[in-house]
């Protein structure tokens, strides 16, 4: 993991117009308000929350596959946001998506050869000839036979359709892959194989990570650092050790608390926070601290002022007026 | 014949002895249950815990007669308080569904008829099973609401179901379920579709309720630390059969089937980051597939010729259906291997 | 619900005037074309003519020109067709809608009571035989032209069977005021002509409706509630599925009242909007035509809106994402 900066978003903001329920009022979820952050060249960046935390609308502003409502995006230095199409392409090959259901992100009228040539064949990588070999050469990188590139995707279990999204990911050698959720839709033991494979690739094709997700077991498995996100909002970031062993923002602390344990001697005994309420909707946000009224150390300023994301301590970046262990 | 630590009397609550459900398709025979055996005794939450195909929720639906396919054959024995079930008509289990016997199902979001309002779908359970009036039930009905933690339960037993959230809609679902005090509670995957944070509510919720109304609960997951959390007993279930049952305790801490071995493995803990998880190798094979001996063996490192037959439970207490000898066993377990927890 | 209804009526009001605005467009603006010589007539005097430039104030600016169609036709009500000199076009919609109206609302109450019957019971006895008899019934209902059906009947009544019935008059209308008897029985084999078409379509259209719905998750739970097949199939799974008829019903309705029974009208003789377009049509009588159009037009509009609110109000979950 160097100190290189890879991908930086500052101050991203994505909001929605909803429809309200009274004639004429225009109600907007922030979905995503405010972020900020670094990925550096190498790393696995984690991004956990719950739904509706604004994770994966993130993800796709990122890759602006959502235009942003405010705020920059640079990509090796370059600014992304306000280019046109066109000139967004070449940067389009440098950061790929893995999404989350296998069952969903594959044409099912396709092979899965064809689906994993396709970005090849829009980039004009050569010949056909060519790309097939390619295609045949990324199969195998993924651990599947390079002889199944003629069959249908409904021809393979989940953990394998997946790992040919990972392929198609990978195909125009990118230097940025971001994972949206790409395992939940798995079977625990089909998870394991996916993500060995997903550590596997990152040593040898030196790609950089943000996976996002919403097991924490998971992100912890992958990461090297883990940002957690409540309500469009960063809440806190730090080296994933550093976070899941002494987490200082209330929010984390409750998540990972929240985590049923296993009770084998392998794990610390967690004090459970049961949290009242639910996730607020992003369309009626709480002033102040979004997280305020879930918070069992809310004060007067919580509920005014929005705290911004400090980094309180070497590489602990928090956004809270009353951190845990400060 | 097997014993459990439930019953040798008929005090358990559910008895479910070789049941076995089978579905006639095209390409063949599909054993979706393959032999399972399993006691339930009063207040005790037992676990079923497999992956997808491990035959685990068709195994309850078998329990309340919810399998409706026409291709579908049933056999073996299910006993609830000592009376026979498996094979009864609809109108013959219609007093034992949602009066005695109460399931919740997955997915909350899709649970509720969308268009009565909740308060509407309770009562209509409470006045099936009880003779009280519409009034009553709908008292009974903002009870059971105030009682699974919806605010302004008095207001909101008018809404409908689109109008809560996920986590709103299992409570609701729950307070369905337990509305007519029934002595056994199914729960089929009750908190995969809803947030850590929820679940952790809704599985405090559950044990609450446990204790409050004295149901025993079967909970069907394939999160073993839901299992760890709540269960008193776990059944592992492979392709269809159990390959594994006994104490939550014995099964997390000194788990003895290379499946669960694998399961436990494969899960990344929150408390240590391993360098690489213990993998299973293969897929879950197409329950067309499997084998006529041990259904694990084609996925299993320690697979003998002996697995070509059919392992079946044994032990007492601890079960497991293995052709390893308990030598066998102790030595692999005690040699570390880079993959191994 | 009520700021539902609102929005909805204020929506539909505007559809109106949007096609207000086309028609007058299509029928008066179109270029190359002298709208006097088309509002007068073929064979119109040249004092006619300056007559009706003065009028509809051909000369002036298009908007004018609109303002002045939508005052003759809607307030002074004094369009007078050009075939049939003098006889003024409003009259004649509102001579010919109730015989329509009574048409299609008898034919609609059979259709529906017929076709949710016969949905219900095919799906309920799904795989039986009894649910493909009545799957291709409908099928054979809905591909008989309704032309043929209403001519063949009317031949069997009228000369084959003529004893048995007699008593069944074989066209013309009666209305309602002045002998119900009469009006009905005139409109008996009308209305059976038309309700077998849309019977079919209904019965198939709901028994998919509700197979679909029977697996759905809701009916499991309630299935899990203990409550009977009956109760769960009408009081979960036809509540759900009623959506889709009703929606398909205001359509249906909307338009039909809007002259598509056109060739059941012609067939039995009956003088409604139908056959006052049909006519009208023939003749290029274009007074007569626009109103109809219009006509027409309204009653769809109304006829979705009503749908609309009906929609809301059997399934709660529209009321908020409207």
């Amino acid at each position: 993991m160097s100190d290189d900066v890879l991908l930086r978003a500052t101050d991203v903001v994505k909001s929605f117009n909803v429809r309200g329920g009274k004639v004429g009022s225009k109600k907007v979820a922030t979905a995503v308000n405010g972020v900020s952050l670094e990925i550096l060249r190498g790393e696995t960046l984690g991004i956990v929350g719950e739904s509706g935390c604004g994770k994966s609308t993130l993800a796709r502003c990122l890759v602006q596959l959502l235009p942003v409502t405010s705020g920059n995006i640079e990509f090796e230095g370059t600014t992304l946001t306000g280019l046109s199409r066109r000139q967004l392409r070449p940067f389009r090959r440098q950061m790929q998506l893995v999404f989350q259901d296998p069952y969903a992100s594959l044409n099912p009228r396709r092979t899965v050869g064809d689906i994993v040539a396709d970005p090849l064949r829009i980039n004009k990588f050569g010949p056909d000839a060519q790309i097939t070999e390619r295609v045949k050469d990324l199969f195998v990188t993924v651990g599947l036979d390079p002889s199944y590139i003629q069959r249908y995707p409904h021809e393979f279990s989940g953990g394998q359709r997946q790992r040919i999204g990972i392929a198609r990911s990978l195909a125009l050698n990118p230097s940025l892959v971001i994972a949206d959720e790409p395992v939940s839709a798995l079977d625990v033991s089909v998870q394991a194989q996916v993500l060995n494979l997903m550590a596997d690739l990152q040593d040898e094709l030196k790609l950089t990570y943000l996976f996002i997700a919403h097991d924490l077991g998971v992100v912890r498995h992958v990461s090297d650092r883990v940002g957690v996100m409540y309500l469009g909002q960063l809440v806190e970031l730090a080296d994933a050790d550093a976070l899941y062993d002494e987490p200082l923002h209330p929010y984390t602390d409750a998540l990972l608390s929240a985590v049923p344990q296993l009770n084998d001697g392998t794990e610390v005994e967690r004090e459970r926070i049961v949290l009242a309420g639910d996730v607020p909707d992003p369309a009626q946000r709480p002033g102040g601290c979004p997280f305020h009224p879930r918070c069992a150390y809310a004060t007067d300023e919580c509920r005014s002022v929005d705290p911004t994301l400090v980094e309180i301590r070497p590489r602990r970046f928090v956004a809270c007026h009353h951190p845990l262990n400060a | 014949m097997p014993m459990s630590v439930a019953t040798a009397t008929s005090d358990a609550v559910l008895r479910v002895r070789d049941l076995r459900v089978s579905f006639a398709t095209r390409q063949g025979l599909v054993r979706a249950v393959d032999g399972l055996t399993l006691d339930v005794a009063p207040k005790e939450v037992v676990g079923i815990v497999g992956e997808s195909g491990s035959g685990k929720s068709v195994a309850m639906y078998s329990v309340l007669g919810l399998v409706r396919d026409a291709n579908a054959q049933i056999t073996g024995s299910v006993e609830f308080e000592g009376r026979e079930i498996l094979g009864l008509s609809d109108k013959e289990m219609q007093p034992l569904r949602g009066g005695q016997i109460g399931m919740i199902f997955q997915d909350p979001m899709t649970a509720l008829t969308p268009v009565y309002a909740v308060g509407r779908q309770i009562v209509e359970q409470i006045r099936q099973h009880t003779d009280m009036t519409k009034a009553q039930a709908k008292e009974r009905a903002v009870e059971l609401l105030a009682e699974v933690g919806i605010p302004d339960a008095r207001r909101r037993v008018e809404s409908f179901p689109h109008e809560f959230s996920g986590g709103m809609r299992q409570r609701v679902v729950i307070a369905m379920a337990l509305s007519c005090n029934p002595r056994l509670l199914i729960a089929d995957e009750p908190t995969t579709a809803l947030d850590v944070t929820t679940q952790a509510q809704i599985l405090d919720l559950m044990g609450r309720l446990r204790d409050t109304h004295g149901s025993s609960i079967v909970i069907i997951t394939h999160d073993m630390g839901v299992i760890a959390e709540m269960a008193d007993r776990v059944t592992v279930m492979y392709a269809g059969r159990p390959v594994e049952s006994g104490p939550e305790v014995d099964i997390v801490r000194s788990p003895r089937h290379p499946y669960t071995w694998g399961l436990l493995g494969a899960v990344p803990r929150i408390g240590e980051r391993s360098e690489r998880l213990a993998t299973i190798p293969g897929n879950v094979m197409s329950p067309l597939d499997v084998p006529v001996g041990c259904a694990f063996a084609p996925r299993c490192e320690y697979a003998m010729p002996a697995c070509e037959a059919r392992p079946e439970m044994r032990g007492e207490g601890h079960q497991h259906a293995c052709w390893l000898s308990d030598e066998q066993r102790v030595a692999i377990r005690a040699t570390p291997t880079k993959d191994a927890p | 619900m009520f700021s539902f209804i609102i929005r909805r009526l204020v929506s539909a009001f505007f559809v109106m005037f949007s096609i207000s605005v086309m028609v007058f467009l299509i029928f008066f603006a179109t270029p190359g074309v002298n709208p006097a010589a088309r509002i007068a007539g073929r064979s119109a005097s040249p004092q006619v003519l300056a007559q009706v430039s003065a009028e509809f104030g051909l000369n002036r600016p298009l908007p004018i020109r609109y303002a002045l169609m939508m005052w003759h036709l809607f307030f002074k009500q004094d369009l007078t067709s050009y075939v049939n000199i003098g006889v003024k076009v409003i009259p004649q919609i509102t001579g010919a809608a109730p015989v329509t109206l009574s048409l299609i609302v008898g034919a609609a109450v059979i259709w529906l009571v017929v076709g949710v019957a016969l949905g219900v019971v095919a799906a309920a006895n799904r795989g039986k035989w009894i649910d493909p008899l009545i799957m291709f019934g409908g099928i054979a209902a809905v591909s008989i032209p309704v032309f043929w059906l209403g001519q063949v009947v009317s031949l069997l009544i009228q000369r084959k069977f003529h004893s048995v019935f007699s008593w069944l008059p074989g066209s013309g209308f009666v209305p309602l005021t002045q002998s119900p008897w009469q009006w009905a029985l005139h409109l008996l084999l009308p209305w059976l002509t038309l309700a077998t078409l849309y019977a079919g379509v209904y019965a198939r259209v709901l028994r998919a409706e509700l197979v679909n719905a029977m697996n759905e998750d809701y009916v499991r739970t309630a299935r899990a509630k203990g409550l009977s097949e009956r109760r769960i199939l009408i009081k979960h799974a036809l509540r759900c599925s009623l959506v889709a008829v009703v929606s398909l019903f205001g359509l249906d309705l909307g338009s039909l009242v809007g002259g598509g029974a056109l060739l059941t009208e012609v067939v039995f003789g009956l003088p409604g909007i139908g056959q006052l377009t049909y006519t009208s049509l023939l003749n290029l009588d274009l007074p007569v035509i626009m109103a109809c159009v219009m006509y027409g037009a309204f009653f769809i509009v109304l006829a979705s809106a009503i749908v609309d609110v009906l929609y809301a109000y059997l399934d709660p979950r529209v009321r908020v994402a409207k």
